[in-house]
């Protein structure tokens, strides 16, 4: 029988995705979080001493995104074939680079900086990025509210923890945004997820 | 051309369309390489599904961006991406840290065009982060390598081909490196650029500069 470990710190971070996915396909795993503190004593046995890996099997595979997409094609949550892959990969790389700009604000040290940052970034890139992902999920939502193929895919569950990021720094980001708005809804709904949402650890990030 | 062939949108540079080029090639297939300067870019851009490029077009006309994402479903179409998915997971792993190496290439020293401050970053960078990601790279071809000359299992893969791609970038950027990233990386450079397809590629493609 496969067994599936993530390592993660506790928070949501860059392990959630890979905890959403476990949890819309009803699998178990080993949920194992560090707290800042222990995290040094466990870093040599990571492979690139980085968090999240994923140990499946025995085999340890490091990157966020690399395990998702793993744990999402395991469960058929990652498209019905290549083409609808890269269709779900097109909008996670999009969904990618809005977080990528959203850390480079986040992480910022001088105050002031970070906030000449913080507001470009909502004014400008966060709209363009979202405008962005609105036009895959028509195109390749086949008129439906998730991203690709009328039905839940990973690249959902990452634009929902995504999300929930952003609307915690800006509460209104996705004001002007029906579908994505949309989207979101429909996947909190799903049963499993509902679940898992009121069940999991509260926590900081 | 044939109505079933893939269509790729990008400039006449080889950037972040390379890696597909290479796929393609390396696959055997042809491809519709459309390439467009700098001027006529404001005449494609609104054609393309973001405004970005690259794009593959598939006959149908859909479109798919994200450079990434484009050369993993080309690799996945022509049997470059794993005999599964564990490995093609693995191969995920690859080229995501290799990613992580060009980012802080890419913004820290390619397109620096203040020449004192390059050279201080390119030092910082040897001294430091280069080999802080080769090592990482080469941690995982050891947890993942049946065969020295591929980085996963024991054959070619669309991670291969990134990192000769990402490597012979950063020699040609910082010639005096070529040493010690051969002593990590030479077993795959030599293994991509005597394979015949794309030796074939690399003879015939247009020269840019970069």
């Amino acid at each position: 029988m496969a067994t599936y470990k993530l390592y993660y710190f506790n928070g949501r971070g860059r392990g959630e995705v890979s905890r959403l996915i476990f949890a819309a396909a009803g699998q178990k795993y080993e949920d194992i979080r560090f707290e800042g503190e222990q995290w040094p004593s466990h870093k040599s046995e990571m492979p690139l001493g980085q968090l999240p890996v994923l140990e499946f099997n025995g085999v340890k595979l490091p990157q966020s995104i690399s395990i998702a997409r793993f744990l999402a094609k395991q469960f058929n949550l990652a498209g019905k074939d290549n083409f609808e892959q890269a269709q779900v990969d097109a909008v996670v790389d999009t969904i990618a680079d809005l977080v990528n700009k959203f850390i480079a604000v986040r992480f910022e040290a001088d105050e002031a900086k970070k906030q000449e940052l913080g507001k470009t970034f909502f004014a400008e890139e966060l709209p363009k990025q979202l405008k962005n992902l609105e036009t895959l999920g028509k195109l390749y939502g086949k008129g439906g509210a998730f991203f690709v193929g009328n039905q839940l895919t990973w690249a959902d569950l990452l634009f929902y923890d995504v999300g929930e990021s952003l609307l915690g720094a800006e509460a209104n980001a996705l004001d002007n945004f029906t579908f994505l708005k949309q989207n979101r809804a429909e996947v909190a709904k799903l049963p499993k997820i509902a679940e898992y949402l009121k069940s999991r650890p509260v926590t900081p990030f | 051309m044939a109505n079933n062939t893939l269509k790729l949108y990008y400039f006449n540079l080889q950037a972040r369309a390379e890696l597909i080029r290479l796929i393609f090639a390396a696959a055997g297939r042809p491809w519709n390489d459309v390439r467009f300067e700098n001027k006529e870019w404001p005449q494609y851009k609104p054609k393309m599904i973001l405004g970005q490029c690259p794009v593959l077009e598939l006959p149908d006309g859909t479109q798919i961006p994200q450079s990434l994402t484009i050369s993993r479903y080309v690799a996945r179409e022509n049997g470059l991406a794993g005999k599964d998915n564990l490995e093609s997971a693995k191969i995920d792993a690859v080229a995501d840290t290799q990613r992580d190496l060009n980012d802080v290439f890419h913004s820290k020293i390619l397109f620096e065009k203040d020449q004192t401050k390059k050279a201080e970053e390119i030092k910082r960078f040897t001294d430091g982060d280069l080999f802080k990601h080769v090592n990482r790279l080469m941690i995982l071809k050891n947890a993942y390598s049946r065969d020295i000359k591929y980085f996963v299992g024991s054959n070619l893969s669309w991670a291969d081909l990134y990192v000769y791609l990402s490597i012979e970038r950063i020699i040609k950027s910082i010639p005096n490196m070529k040493n010690s990233l051969d002593a990590h990386f030479k077993p795959t450079l030599d293994m991509v650029n005597s394979n015949s397809n794309i030796r074939k590629y690399l003879n015939e493609r247009p020269v840019t500069p970069f």
